[in-house]
C-alpha cells in the first residue's frame, strides 16, 4: 500500500478534538491568515485551481458552485453542511466530524470568506448523538479561542455556526429537502429552479455542501491548489475518504487519491475479500450500480472510469459483496429502504418504489413468477427523469442493473415457486373484488 | 410543499405572443406563462392532476410531462412548471414516444394504491383520474392479485376486509361538512396547498411518508372552514366527497346552468347543477376577475332553500295599486331588468310614485376569496339604474307619505322587523315575492314570482363587472313569472323577454346601452365609468 498524503483524515485518533491538538498539529494557523489575506475572488479561483470536486455523491466542482452564489442579491449567504450522511453504506462523514471537528470548522470559515456568509449550518443527521456533542464541544472552544463570532482573529469578518439536528429521513440529504427541513417544513425536496444557489433556506443564497468538501479546505489553503490537484485524476483532484464495508477483512474508513483501482483499495486497503471469492462490489453507496467480479477488476475509483461503466462514484461507499449472498435478497432490502424513505411526493417514486418492494417481497417468499423480472425493469423505466429529485432512480438504478447483471439469481428465486411458469390468469374486472 | 409561493402566471387577453415550436410545427402561445396553459391556449390538452392554475404549483404528479429540447438533448420536464420561452422546442405525445409512455407510466404507477371501484364512486363521471385514465391509460393491469394493494391512510382508520386486505379508512369524518375516503386519495396535496394559500388557514396537512402518506387535520381538529367545500371540487379524485350531496344524484345525469350567484354582492359565478326540476348542487364557475375557482359555503348552501317555501302565483289583476302615493322597494336580488320595469312603472304612476332600495342586513368586509360581504347583490346595478341603494331609512321616515308599498324581493320584516315595523302603518301592501317570508305575510296582497335561479337578467357586481343569469328550469310553478314581467305588465307595457327589459334598462343608463343582452359573455364584461 503506497503512502498516501491524508487530506482529511490526518488527524484520526491523535485526540484532534482539542482545540489546542488540533493547533499543535497545524490547525487555525497559516491557512486562516493567508484566506484573510485573498480576496473572496481569489479564493474561489484558488479552489478551483485545486480541482476540488463536491464529496457528497454528485461530484460538481465546489469552486463553480460557489462561484453560482450571486453577489449582489441583498439578502445574506448560508452555507449548509450536509452532514445528513444516510445512503447506505456510507459512515465517512461520521467519523470526520467525530474526530476532527475542528477541522469542519476551519474549513467552514475558509468557505465562508469565500462566500461573504455571516451565519452557517452544519444539518447532522439526528442519530449521530457523539458527532453532535463532539462538534458542540468543538464549537464552544472555537468561539473561546475567537475563531468564531464577532470579528474572527482580529479581522472585521464574523460567522456564527449553529448544529442542527436534522429528524432522520434519507430524503433530507437531498440539498432543497434539507433546507426544507433547516427551515422547519416537510423534508421534501422543492421544485428547481430556482436552485438553491439562487434562492435556498429563507428564500436567500444558499450553498450546500458535504462535511468531507469543506474539511478538504484547510489542508488545501496549508498546501499549493496545484498540489492536491496532482494527487487526483486530470479531471477531479485530491484525495477522496473510502467507506469499505461489507466481506472485508478490514472494513473502516480509508483516504486514498482518486484513480486509486478498486481492487487495491479492497485487497491493500481492507485486506481483502473474506468469506468467499468476490461477487459484486457497489462502488458509491447503495444507490449504484453494481459492479460484477470481471468489472471490479478494471476499475479505478474516480468519477469518470465508474461513470463510463453505468455506475457512480458517489459518496465512495463501497459495499464488498461475497458470493454466498444472493443478490435477491439485497435488493429487497434497497426495496424495502427506499420504499420506507420516498418522501411521498411524485407519484413514480411515491408508488413505484412500495410496488417493487411489493413485488421483490413476493420473489424472496417463494412466490416469484416468471415475468416478474421483467416487469420490475419496465416500472424502472417509468422512474427514468420523471421525478423532482433521484430517490426514484436510487431504487430503480439498482433494480435494473441487479435484474440484468445477476439474473441467474433471480431465476433460482423464482423457481422456488413450483407455479412460477403457469400462466399468467387474467383477472377480468369482477365488482366486489376489492371491496 | 416545495415552492408553496410559487403562484403559476396564467396567460390573458393582453399576453404578448412568442413563437415555440411543437413537435416540430411552430405556434404562436403566449409568452408569459407555463407551458400546461400555452399548449391549453393552442388547443393541446395535457393531463394533469396537481396543478391548478388557482394554486400554488406543487409538481408532484408528474403526469403533464413534456419532451423539451435542452442543451443535454431531450429531457422530460413537467409542464406546469417550466415556463413559455421564445423558440422553445417541445414535443407532444403526439410526436414522442417518450413522452406518451411515460405519461401512462405515471398513469400506471398513480393506480397501484388507487380503487378500481369507479363504478360506487360519488366521484365517477367528473375525476380528473378517471379521465386521463380513459384517455392515455392502459386497460390491462400488468400487476399480479398477489401483489396486491397499500392503501394510503391514517393507520388508526385502517381494517381489515373480508378478504384479508388492508384497507385504509372509507369515510372519514373530517370535517363537519365533508368525508374523506383515504383509499381513493392520490396525495396531488391540492386541498393542502388551497387550505394554506387561498383560504389562508393551514388545516389540511399530507402526513406519513412514501405509500402511506395520508391526508390528515391537526390530532383533534376538524376541518371547518367558509370555504372548505371547495376542496371537494378541486379534489381530482373521489377523497374528499361533499356530505350534503354524496351518493345523492350521478354527476353524468346532472345538467348545468351557468348563471351568477346572487348571495352576494360579488356576484360569484356558479354552475346550477339540476336534474328532474330540482337543484342538486351549486358549483363554482371559472372566471378569473370575480370568484376565480372559488364559492363560499354559505353561496354554495344557499340552493337547499330555493324550492322551500314558496309563493303561488296568482292573477295580476290582484294587484290593485291605489289613488295615493306609491313606494316601491327593490330588494338587492333584483336584477337589472327588475330595475328596469320598476322605472317604467315609475313613470307611468308619474309623480306619485318613488323607488326605494336596499336592505337592513349589516354590510361585511370582503375576505378577499369570492365574498364581497354586502348582501346586496345588484347594489352597483341599483346605482347604474339610478335607483337609490340605500333609503330604507328615508322611507322609514315619511313612511305617512305613501298609500301604497310595493317590494319586490324584499323582505324588510324578515331582516329586520323592528325598523320595518312602521312600514305596517301602510295600508296598501304588496309583496312580490318568491318566497312566502315575513313581508309577505304581513302583505295584504302576496304575488309570488321567480326566484333569482330561474329567471334570465343581468347583475352588475361590486367590481362594476356585468353578468348575465341564466334560468335554471327548477321553477316550482310553470305559471310563476319573474319580477320584471309583472311589474312591466302593472306599468302597462308588458315586457316578456329579458333581451327586450335589457334593451329598456339602456334607455335609463346609457353605460349598458353599449350592451345587447346576447352579446354579454359567460364571464361578464366590464362597465365604463362605474366607480367600485
Amino acid at each position: 500500500m503506497a503512502e498516501c498524503v491524508k487530506v482529511c483524515t490526518g488527524n484520526f485518533g491523535k485526540g484532534a478534538q482539542d482545540i489546542e491538538v488540533y493547533k499543535k498539529l497545524g490547525g487555525y494557523g497559516d491557512a486562516l491568515k493567508r484566506v484573510f489575506e485573498m480576496s473572496q475572488f481569489e479564493l474561489i479561483d484558488y479552489v478551483q485551481r485545486s480541482n476540488l470536486r463536491g464529496r457528497g455523491g454528485a461530484g460538481f466542482p465546489t469552486g463553480m458552485k460557489w462561484s453560482f452564489v450571486p453577489r449582489n442579491s441583498g439578502k445574506p449567504v448560508y452555507i449548509v453542511v450536509n452532514a445528513d450522511e444516510g445512503e447506505g453504506g456510507t459512515f465517512k462523514d461520521h467519523f470526520l466530524m467525530m474526530e476532527d471537528p475542528h477541522r469542519l470548522i476551519e474549513g467552514l470559515i475558509i468557505a465562508a470568506w469565500a462566500l461573504g456568509t455571516r451565519t452557517a449550518y452544519i444539518y447532522c443527521r439526528g442519530e449521530f448523538l457523539p458527532c453532535i456533542e463532539s462538534l458542540n464541544k468543538a464549537l464552544n472552544q472555537a468561539y473561546a479561542a475567537g475563531y468564531l463570532g464577532e470579528n474572527i482573529m482580529g479581522t472585521k469578518f464574523s460567522l456564527d455556526i449553529f448544529v442542527h439536528r436534522g429528524a432522520g429521513a434519507y430524503i433530507c440529504g437531498e440539498e432543497t429537502a434539507l433546507i426544507n427541513s433547516l427551515e422547519g417544513q416537510k423534508g421534501q425536496p422543492r421544485l428547481k429552479p430556482p436552485f438553491p444557489a439562487v434562492s435556498g433556506a429563507w428564500k436567500s443564497p444558499t450553498c450546500v455542501n458535504n462535511v468531507e468538501t469543506i474539511m478538504a479546505l484547510p489542508w488545501i489553503l496549508q498546501h499549493e491548489p496545484e498540489e492536491y490537484a496532482k494527487m487526483g485524476t486530470p479531471r477531479a483532484g485530491g484525495t477522496k475518504v473510502f467507506c469499505i464495508s461489507g466481506d472485508v477483512k478490514n472494513p473502516g474508513v480509508y483516504e486514498a487519491p482518486l484513480g486509486t483501482p478498486m481492487m487495491t483499495m479492497i485487497n491493500e486497503y481492507a485486506g481483502g475479500v473474506v468469506g468467499g471469492k468476490l461477487k459484486a462490489v457497489l462502488p458509491g453507496g447503495s444507490s449504484c450500480a453494481p459492479l460484477n467480479a470481471e468489472e471490479a477488476a478494471v476499475a479505478t475509483m474516480d468519477y469518470e472510469c465508474l461513470a463510463s461503466m453505468k455506475t457512480m462514484f458517489g459518496s465512495g461507499a463501497m459495499i464488498v459483496i461475497n458470493d454466498t449472498h444472493n443478490m435477491v435478497d439485497l435488493l429487497n432490502v434497497l426495496g424495502n429502504f427506499y420504499s420506507h424513505e420516498s418522501c411521498g411526493q411524485c407519484t413514480p417514486c411515491r408508488e413505484g418504489t412500495g410496488l417493487l418492494h411489493r413485488i421483490l417481497n413476493l420473489i424472496v417468499d417463494g412466490k416469484g413468477h416468471d415475468g416478474d423480472v421483467e416487469l420490475m425493469q419496465s416500472l424502472c423505466g417509468g422512474f427514468g427523469g420523471v421525478t423532482i429529485c433521484p430517490l426514484s432512480i436510487s431504487l430503480g438504478g439498482p433494480v435494473s442493473s441487479y435484474t440484468a447483471k445477476f439474473r441467474k439469481d433471480f431465476d433460482e428465486y423464482i423457481a422456488k415457486n413450483p407455479d412460477h411458469a403457469k400462466p399468467r390468469v387474467q383477472e377480468t374486472y369482477r365488482p366486489g373484488i376489492f371491496w | 410543499m416545495s415552492n408553496y409561493y410559487n403562484m403559476p402566471k396564467l396567460p390573458t387577453e393582453n399576453s404578448p405572443k412568442v413563437e415555440i415550436f411543437v413537435d416540430d410545427r411552430p405556434v404562436m402561445v403566449p409568452g408569459d406563462t407555463n407551458l400546461l396553459e400555452a399548449l391549453k391556449a393552442v388547443g393541446i390538452e395535457t393531463p394533469h392532476i396537481c396543478y391548478h392554475p388557482y394554486l400554488p404549483v406543487s409538481g408532484n404528479c408528474r403526469q403533464c410531462l413534456v419532451e423539451q429540447e435542452g442543451p443535454r438533448g431531450r429531457m422530460l420536464v413537467i409542464s406546469c412548471y417550466t415556463p413559455v420561452v421564445p423558440g422553445m422546442k417541445i414535443y407532444t405525445p403526439a410526436s414522442s414516444e417518450r413522452v406518451k409512455n411515460a405519461r401512462k407510466a405515471t398513469q400506471e404507477f398513480m393506480l397501484v394504491n388507487h380503487p378500481l371501484d369507479c363504478p360506487i364512486c360519488d366521484k365517477a363521471g367528473e375525476c380528473t383520474l378517471q379521465e386521463n385514465f380513459m384517455e392515455a391509460g392502459q386497460n390491462e393491469s400488468r400487476l399480479r392479485p398477489e401483489v396486491g394493494k397499500n392503501y394510503h391512510g391514517n393507520p388508526d382508520h385502517q381494517f381489515v376486509d373480508s378478504k384479508g386486505q388492508v384497507r385504509g379508512g372509507k369515510h372519514v369524518d373530517i370535517g363537519p361538512r365533508i368525508l374523506l375516503d383515504e383509499e381513493r386519495c392520490v396525495q396531488c396535496d391540492r386541498c393542502v396547498r388551497f387550505m394554506r394559500s387561498v383560504a389562508g388557514d393551514e388545516q389540511l396537512q399530507l402526513a406519513g411518508r412514501a405509500d402511506h402518506t395520508y391526508i390528515s387535520t391537526f390530532p383533534g381538529e376538524k376541518l371547518d372552514h367558509e370555504y372548505d367545500l371547495c376542496v371537494t371540487d378541486i379534489c381530482p379524485t373521489g377523497a374528499m366527497t361533499a356530505k350534503y350531496f354524496r351518493f345523492q344524484k350521478r354527476v353524468w345525469l346532472l345538467s348545468h346552468t351557468p348563471t351568477v350567484s346572487m348571495d352576494d354582492s360579488l356576484g360569484a359565478n356558479i354552475w346550477l347543477d339540476h336534474a328532474d326540476g330540482k337543484i342538486w348542487r351549486m358549483m363554482p364557475r371559472c372566471n378569473p376577475q370575480v370568484n376565480r375557482s372559488w364559492l363560499s359555503n354559505t353561496s354554495r348552501m344557499a340552493f337547499q332553500t330555493f324550492s322551500e317555501n314558496r309563493l303561488p302565483a296568482i292573477d295580476a289583476s290582484a294587484i290593485k295599486i291605489g289613488e295615493g302615493k306609491v313606494a316601491i322597494v327593490l330588494g338587492g336580488t333584483c336584477t337589472i331588468e327588475d330595475l328596469a320595469a320598476a322605472r317604467m312603472l315609475k313613470d307611468s304612476l308619474g309623480g306619485r310614485a318613488e323607488l326605494f332600495g336596499g336592505t337592513f342586513r349589516a354590510v361585511g368586509k370582503a375576505d378577499g376569496i369570492a365574498k364581497s360581504g354586502d348582501p346586496m347583490a345588484n347594489r352597483k346595478g341599483f346605482k347604474v339604474m339610478g335607483v337609490g341603494d340605500n333609503n330604507l331609512q328615508d322611507l322609514v321616515k315619511r313612511v305617512s307619505e305613501f298609500e301604497t308599498l310595493i317590494t319586490v324581493n324584499a323582505d324588510l320584516f324578515g331582516e329586520d322587523a323592528a325598523a320595518a315595523s312602521p312600514l305596517e302603518k301602510i295600508k296598501n301592501r304588496i309583496a312580490l315575492s318568491a318566497f312566502d317570508d315575513a313581508t309577505a305575510k304581513k302583505a295584504t296582497v302576496a304575488f309570488g314570482i321567480r326566484h333569482w335561479s330561474e329567471v334570465q337578467g343581468t347583475m352588475v357586481n361590486s367590481l362594476g363587472i356585468l353578468q348575465k343569469l341564466n334560468a335554471a328550469p327548477t321553477a316550482p310553478e310553470a305559471e310563476l313569472r319573474p319580477a320584471y314581467e309583472v311589474l312591466s305588465q302593472l306599468s302597462g307595457t308588458a315586457i316578456t323577454c329579458a333581451s327586450k327589459a335589457f334593451k329598456k334598462a339602456g334607455e335609463y343608463a346609457s353605460v349598458l346601452a353599449e350592451y345587447s343582452y346576447d352579446n354579454i359573455k359567460s364571464t361578464g364584461a366590464l362597465l365604463n365609468g362605474v366607480e367600485v
